[in-house]
Order: C-alpha cells, then structure tokens, then sequence
C-alpha cells in the first residue's frame, strides 16, 4: 500500500460488456483505526478540472459496491485501514491515454471528539478542517495520474 | 497462551504508537518482533485496526494471533474498542443497539485472551463528558463481561483530573453495581508537569500528583505509559515516572504499563516510533528493576 491516499495501483478505466462506462481508483484510510460505512462523508470527484458528484461515485469495500445512499445507514459494514476502498465513478466513455489531474474529498467521523469538530461544517469532505490533525488525514487529496 | 507471570507493574506497548506505519512500512508480526525486542511481554491493540476482517475475523486470523503471542512471548493485554453511538449522522444509537456492539467486541476481546478492554465512550461536551446513558449501556454489557472475565476500562486522559466528577461518577458506578468488570484506565498525561515554550495547554488541565493514583488503585487494571520527550540518557522530562512507578510499588499494584506514543511527529516522513519506544523501555526497565 502506497503512503498517498490516492494509490496509483488501481487506476483505469472501467469496461461493462465492452463498453467503457467510467474510471475506478483506490484510496487507503488516512485514520488510525477503520470506519463503519455510515461514519464516512463522501464528497466530489474531481478529474481534469470537471466535477463529479457523490451520487455518481460507487464505494467498493471488500467486493461489494455501495451508493452514497447506502453507506449513509450501514453502521455495520466495516472499511480496514489495511484495504484501500475502489472508487467507481460514472463516466461514459472513461479517460483518455495519459495524464490526469484527480482530486476526491472525504472524511469520517469519532464518537470521541467533541461534537463542535463533528458538525456539517467541520466535517465538510470537499474543504480541509479548520486545523489539521494528522492522524485524521487531509479531507481532499489530489495527485497526478496516468491511464494506459 | 503465553502468561507472564510477573507481579506488580509489568512493561507493555500500545499498537497505537505505531498508528504512521502500521500496514505502510509495518505489519503486525514487526510490531510483536519490536516489542519482543524491548523485552516487554504485553500488548494493547486497537480492534479496528489491528484485526484482519473485524469485527469478524477467520479461525486462522485467530490461530495466527495465538502464533504471534506465542512465538514473541507476548501476552494479551488491553483490547482497545469504541462504543461508536454517534456513529449515524442522523440520530444516535439506542442504548441497545450500542450494547450490542459492546458486547460484540467482549466476544471478540475474550476469543483473542484479552482480560481488559481500553472501552472509548462517546462524548457529548468539549470536557469529554460521556453520553448520558453511558451507565444503561455499560449495565448493559455486564453480564456479558462477567462471564468472559473482561474488564470495560475508560480511559482517563489529559485534560481529564483524576480528582474530577468523571472520575468520580465511575468509581462511584463501581460501588454502586459491586461490578468486577467496569475500571479505569490512567493515561500517564493526567502527571504531566512540563511543557514546551508557546505549547497550547487546555485551560481546564491540572496536573495530579501521582499520589492521586492511591484511592484509585483498586479500580485500575491498566495504564497508559504516556511519553511525550525522552532524552537521549533514557529520562522522561515532562512526565515524573519515577515518582510514579514508585506509588505504583510501594501500593503493591499488578497491572501493565502500555507505552502509547501520541506525538503528531509519528506522521513525519522517516520517522520511526520504535526509536521513542526503546528509549522509554530502558528507563523503564531501570525503574522497574526488570
């Protein structure tokens, strides 16, 4: 597993009986302890400058695909900080050969920190926490990526 | 199972401490060598980390977890849990379904040899206060608890007293259940007394004497060897362990020390913890004759 959130094993496009129907990428936990799917808040893919919404961007934990829907009551599926989690985004026609610039935000939230750095506005996946604290990650991690 | 049969205070290590580099530059197995290393023979996981598939791991996940512990000569200690109550966006858990998750990582704690339980509550102030039906929800999980011989252990933390009505409202739960399975777990940040020059120190902290462990000894099962700055001559200088080791002694209390190492640094790029760890295990090693 590579150090950066965004790992670059895994990053290609996706083909659904022979049509390229969008990208998948991998993402590792920046957290010290895994999460249950509802303590997650998923935020906007960003590639190549356009934006791509969370009700287009499918969770895959451990095989299994999961809506942004699906995850917000599952409190019993579990993400390992060992697994990276494989991130489906709806795209028809994928990525061109080459490079691509990839932004993605999401954060999660501890039962044990205090409820003013667990609201709406702390934990807002798309923008960094008012102070960064290490052993929570960056909300939004970006990196430059290349399809084959 | 391995068993180390040593009395009074024993040395261990949080797996925590190794939070940057677990899974990136360290498996599991390196942590037990490292600790074996150090010539400590208990150790503290973190459920939702350190155990493959959890909350439910395979026969051979477990097999191997016995292979480690036998192999590095190192005994389950603290099995770190949450009580996650918070963990839906829209409304909190019942106090049943969060009993049911306590009592899940009871099982689990019992199935991998551990006897306590580092049990997080989930707070609702910035003091940290617990929800307020932390008392049915550990009610709850008791007779489960009783019968597996686990110990649910609060951890009591910097800028938490030990003097303080949280303190307080535990061990008087405590007298009040009669309860053998309900405890305290003292991070040694509670004695801290030294801080760098412009470090932010919470307001409400004030620092205990270790004396302050006395009255508390009974209900404590196991503590949080808390480092923040060790010299290169093996002492801690923020913290007065040997004042500490030594109430812990003369008092005849038996229990492990975890080393938990929460430094931000740990995230640096390079850093390694174990550097941190060694160097408190000599001291402690020296203070505790071992």
């Amino acid at each position: 597993m590579e150090k950066q959130v965004i790992q670059s094993v895994g990053f290609r496009n996706i083909v659904e009986n022979g049509e390229v129907t969008g990208f998948q990428f991998k993402v590792r936990l920046p957290y010290y302890r895994g999460v249950f799917l509802s303590q997650l808040r998923t935020g906007t893919v960003t590639i190549d400058g356009e934006q791509i919404t969370k009700e287009h961007v499918i969770w895959n934990i451990n095989g299994q695909d999961f809506t942004a829907e699906e995850m917000k009551d599952d409190f019993k599926t579990h993400w390992s900080v060992l697994t990276p989690a494989v991130i489906k985004v709806k795209k028809p026609g994928g990525l061109a050969q080459g490079y691509h610039d990839l932004s993605y935000g999401f954060c999660f939230t501890s039962s044990y920190m205090p409820p003013i750095m667990q609201n709406e506005e702390a934990l807002n996946p798309d923008t960094e926490s008012m102070i960064f604290m290490p052993e929570f990650g960056h909300h939004v991690n970006s990196r430059r990526m290349i399809i084959v | 199972m391995y068993h180390y049969d040593k009395k009074g205070p024993k040395r261990g290590v949080a797996l925590y401490s190794y939070s940057a580099e677990f899974g990136l530059t360290k498996t599991l197995e390196d942590c037990f060598e490292d600790i074996h290393d150090m010539g400590a023979h208990g150790i503290e996981i973190l459920a939702n980390t350190h155990i493959e598939n959890y909350p439910y791991p395979t026969d051979e996940w477990v097999e191997k977890w016995f292979r480690l512990c036998d192999k590095y000569e190192i005994e389950p200690v603290e099995y770190g849990n949450w009580i996650d109550s918070h963990v839906l966006a829209y409304r909190d858990l019942t106090t049943e379904e969060a009993v049911e998750m306590l009592t899940r990582d009871i099982r689990l704690a019992a199935r991998l040899g551990f006897s306590c339980m580092r049990t997080k509550m989930p707070v609702i102030n910035e003091a940290l206060e617990p929800v307020l039906n932390w008392r049915e929800i550990i009610k709850g999980a008791l007779p489960v608890a009783e019968k597996f011989g686990i110990k649910m252990l609060p951890e009591i933390h910097t800028p938490t007293n030990l003097k303080s009505e949280m303190v307080k409202a535990f061990v008087d739960f405590i007298k009040e259940t009669g309860t053998r399975n309900f405890g305290l777990n003292i991070d040694f940040s509670v004695f801290r007394t030294r801080f760098s020059e412009g470090e932010w120190v919470d307001p409400a902290f004030k620092a205990n004497d270790p004396e302050d462990l006395i009255p508390l000894l009974p209900y404590i099962h196991c503590c949080h060897a808390k480092f923040i700055n060790m010299s290169d001559d093996f002492e801690e200088t923020t913290i007065p362990y040997p004042q500490i080791i030594k109430v812990l002694q003369d008092n005849g209390w038996n229990g492990y020390l975890l080393s938990e190492y929460e430094g931000a640094d740990k995230y640096d790029d390079g850093y390694e913890v174990t550097q941190m760890l060694r160097k408190q295990h000599i001291m402690m090693k020296r203070l505790l004759g071992d």
